[in-house]
């Protein structure tokens, strides 16, 4: 079936007005930070020993449940009667940019839609159209956080890398709408790479959370010391450390069985493409090396002396392994995934 | 084998003096503990990444052979011990199977012992309340008109109901749920021994082969039959599945306009099996992605081009050579092909020729080049030789490549030859005729009886991974006592064994608020939320130190992977 050239034609303006609704919304939130008449949030009092406001630490750290038990009992709910402890983003600028937010979503999931519908496909058969998925399969991780855990503080530090990927992806690595190679025509593109989307989406989310876990944590001990930290400015609107580093090992959690998975289906896949399922081929060294760093991760984070930041720092060395292996081997390292990359 | 720094930080494993009088079985105690420690498995998973590096940066021997010989030419200093370190056979070499028998031995040696304790422990009771539940961290604390026993009594089957694993004594209950995560957690890491069990099982058992088929043509999977045979170690030739593939036509799509010009859409390979000599003749169509399986072997299509044929007759009239010659893709996009053709018994001299296959020949300022892969315009380019080639001095030749060193060359113009079209060689040497095209296809033929294990292994691994990611261990404890004022004061505590990533806080909050429910309770002393961070079983909270060794062991290895 031919190529339907103006749907892909809107699937590229879409992806563009994407790109723009999430600018402002950074934009809105990095307003939020500055302008509104914020809370301070737990990190960087808690440790000092001032007073917290406990709504914020039940925003931050619990979800729902808690809050009904918390209503049930008197003493504790005049204290969480409070505008943040609701579900929802509060104050003109957080409105506003969680608003745009979820406009750019939209129009970034319709972008994917009517580019696969143009190209009669599953559409991540290129680089262009990975990372215009798992970019947008972050801003999910980030609404659905948003909400569940109440980590609206996470949009401008997650909008950070999504607009500069997106932007990259728009520009340098545009591919238009195309058919596919034999090697990629099989169901298993929809199984493998959908795994590899959802898991890379999580993985990134959780290591902009884990660098602001390190940033907060280096700061909170700096300021414990009496000694100056550049941060502490911004860490003042996102929680205690303990909590981001909380957050961020829930998205691992999440994301590591779905890595797992991804991996097994694309060795599934190879033995039906290539005739084995496991043969050293760049590619699959790499997402070999990302899942035994995380591995790793989930391992220091169990044992004494490990967990923290030193757990904190193998979590992003496994992400900086991730980035490699779908952008540097494309680049870089020829193999049998070479389809996958550039031209 | 705990995972945790206890061990290492245990007197006898610290202070030199005591391990100068170890002794043999002290060292041996001392090392496997070591071997089996989370520190040694963490250093061991990182060289195993580390080591994994070199192998996707560098050319491999047995994924592309050809970029290992160039890089010896272009590297003729370093190639040499880069390769004496193994470094072109990284995922055979010695030091990466050291990295992972060790981390394997590091894996069962914290694995067994779990999993006998694991069964040990399948009838255990929760160990009894510790007496101040307010310090656990999560807690609560109120006060009702229910009686201690009867309040008790309803904390029980309010529990139970919950499948909790239920102990009780005078004034406390205790319950344990989510023995399953530490089942999913064994699970997992025995799945990965049986992975590498599964891999080792295809490597003995199994083996790999390549053939070239020009359309026309068939063979039987025997290994004098096959271009490649790498059988695994224990595969004699008598082990192949005696099935015989013809191959009757092939055909390639590609995309003839637009910005994907040139871009492969299919490759179709029409063919008929036997599965044994004179058994019933089946059709197949053989596709990327679509192999045929036969007898538990299965064929892949992994690459195709063109065979020209060609037909030569020598010096003295005889027909020396007449057929197709397999040319190798030089260029993958417009599929320009090179081969040879060797002509051995020609008179009055050997003849050998090097050409060139143009499937859509064009003139590209003035010389020759394909402009798509699909033969819309097929041309010949031809260089004779003549001379000794050298096929009886028997040394292995490869029927790809003519080696020139003492031939020499014929004077004649290269000329594009269409089909049908002949060149006469000069010096009466004879003439070459190209007669037309035919196609081949390359299929490689895969026997792995580990792909099953390797399959179920992968799956009880995911599953085990799932399992221990999804259930948290926790312990919730409730007492009841006659408080002052005659009314009863009831406390209900608890902990998570192993909840680093939250989620018994909202457990415990609905617990106890259905508590308070039951037993129409008001509260004393709210949960909140907060204030434990659950972030890991602390040594320090009380209910660890009323804990049995044995169980505070379990807890304490390797939870959490």
């Amino acid at each position: 079936m031919p190529i339907n050239v103006s749907l892909g034609d809107l699937s590229n303006g879409l992806l563009l007005a994407t790109v723009v609704l999430y600018a402002l919304a950074m934009l809105c939130y990095a307003s939020d930070f500055a302008f509104a008449r914020h809370r301070v949030m737990a990190g960087l009092t808690e440790s000092s020993g001032a007073e917290v406001p406990a709504a914020e630490l039940v925003a931050a750290g619990s979800g729902g449940p808690a809050l009904s038990v918390a209503a049930s009992n008197p003493s504790a709910a005049t204290a969480r009667r409070d505008e943040s402890a609701s579900r929802w983003p509060t104050g003109f600028w957080l409105r506003l940019a969680f608003g745009l937010t979820c406009l750019g979503l939209t129009a970034h999931l319709l972008a994917i839609v009517t580019r696969g519908i143009a190209e009669h496909r599953t559409p991540w058969g290129n680089m262009y159209e990975f990372i215009a998925a798992f970019t947008c399969m972050a801003v999910i991780v980030l609404v659905v956080a948003s909400v569940w855990y109440r980590a609206y503080y996470m949009g401008l530090f997650v909008m950070i890398p999504i607009v500069f990927g997106l932007g990259i992806d728009l520009t340098v690595l545009y591919t238009p709408a195309g058919s596919l190679v034999p090697a990629l025509q099989s169901y298993w593109i929809a199984i493998h790479v959908t795994a590899m989307i959802v898991a890379i989406g999580l993985f990134i989310f959780g290591a902009v959370v884990t660098t602001l876990y390190l940033l907060a944590s280096r700061s909170v001990r700096r300021l414990a010391a009496g000694q100056p930290s550049w941060s502490a400015g911004i860490l003042r609107h996102v929680p205690a450390p303990a909590v981001l580093d909380r957050l961020s090992y829930r998205s691992i959690l999440f994301a590591f069985p779905v890595w797992t998975f991804g991996v097994m289906a694309g060795a599934i896949w190879a033995d039906h493409a290539w005739g084995r399922y496991w043969g050293w081929d760049p590619k699959e060294t790499w997402s070999f090396i990302t899942w035994v760093v995380y591995a790793m991760f989930l391992h220091a984070r169990a044992t004494a002396g490990w967990r923290g930041r030193r757990a904190g720092y193998i979590q992003l060395i496994g992400l900086g392994c991730l980035l490699f292996n779908v952008i540097g081997v494309n680049i870089w390292v020829s193999g049998l995934h070479s389809y996958a990359g550039m031209g | 084998m705990t995972a945790t720094e206890d061990n290492v930080s245990t007197p006898e494993a610290t202070a030199p003096g005591r391990l100068a009088g170890l002794g043999p079985v002290g060292w041996l105690r001392w090392g496997w503990r070591q071997l089996t420690s989370m520190r040694t498995a963490l250093i061991l998973l990182f060289l195993l990444a580390l080591a994994s590096v070199p192998g996707s940066v560098l050319p491999q021997q047995g994924i592309d052979p050809a970029a290992v010989s160039q890089y010896f030419q272009s590297h003729p200093s370093l190639a040499p011990i880069l390769n004496r370190l193994s470094l072109f056979n990284v995922f055979s070499a010695p030091w990466f199977a050291a990295i992972y028998l060790l981390l394997f031995a590091s894996l069962a040696g914290c694995v067994l012992p779990r999993t006998v304790r694991l069964l040990g422990s399948a009838r255990q009771q929760p160990p009894r309340a510790p007496t101040n539940l307010a310090r656990l961290p999560a807690s609560a604390g109120y006060r009702t008109e229910t009686g201690p026993a009867q309040a008790l009594r309803q904390a029980k089957a309010l529990l139970t109901a919950r499948r909790f694993r239920i102990s009780e004594g005078d004034g406390w209950v205790s319950a344990e749920k989510g023995y399953l995560r530490e089942v999913g957690n064994l699970l997992f890491h025995i799945a990965l021994l049986a992975l590498l069990f599964s891999v080792g099982l295809g490597g003995l058992f199994g083996y790999k082969a390549n053939r070239l088929l020009i359309v026309g043509q068939g063979f039987a999977n025997t290994p004098t039959a096959l271009d490649v045979f790498r059988p695994g170690r224990l595969v004699g030739p008598g082990n192949l599945a005696p099935f015989a593939i013809n191959l009757h036509g092939f055909s390639a799509k590609y995309v003839s306009s637009g910005p994907e010009l040139d871009q492969p859409m299919s490759y179709d390979a029409s063919l008929t099996y036997s599965d044994r000599p004179g058994g019933p003749v089946r059709h197949y169509q053989l596709q990327v992605n679509h192999p045929l399986v036969v007898d538990g072997v299965s064929v892949y299509l992994i690459g195709h081009g063109y065979a020209p044929i060609f037909k030569v007759t020598d010096g003295t009239g005889a027909v020396r050579w007449d057929g197709p010659v397999p040319f190798v893709p030089v260029d993958q996009t417009t599929l320009t092909s090179e081969g040879v053709i060797k002509v051995p018994d020609a008179k009055p001299g050997q003849l050998g020729f090097a050409g060139v296959f143009l499937p859509s020949a064009i003139d590209a300022g003035g010389r020759l080049a394909s402009a798509f892969p699909a033969a819309l315009n097929p041309r010949v380019s031809l260089v004779g030789f003549t001379g000794n080639l050298g096929m009886n001095s028997g040394q292995a030749q490869s029927v790809y490549q003519l080696e020139t060193t003492g031939l020499r060359q014929l004077p004649m113009q290269p000329q594009p030859l269409a089909a049908g079209q002949s060149m006469k060689l000069p010096d009466g040497l004879g003439t070459v005729t190209y007669v037309g095209y035919q196609q081949w296809v390359s299929l490689a033929i895969t026997y792995d009886p580990g792909q099953l294990p390797a399959l179920i292994s992968g799956i009880a691994a995911l599953a085990g991974l799932i399992l221990s990611f999804l259930i948290r261990r926790r312990r919730v404890f409730v007492r009841a006592a006659e408080g002052a004022d005659g009314s009863t004061e009831v406390w209900l505590g608890g902990l998570a064994r192993s909840d680093a990533a939250g989620g018994f806080e909202t457990e415990f909050g609905e617990l106890a608020e259905l508590l308070r429910a039951e037993l129409s309770a008001t509260t004393t002393q709210p949960f909140v939320p907060e204030r434990g961070e659950l972030a890991t079983p602390d040594a320090s909270t009380p209910a660890a130190n009323d804990e049995t060794p044995d169980t505070a062991s379990v807890s304490a290895s390797r939870e959490g992977e």
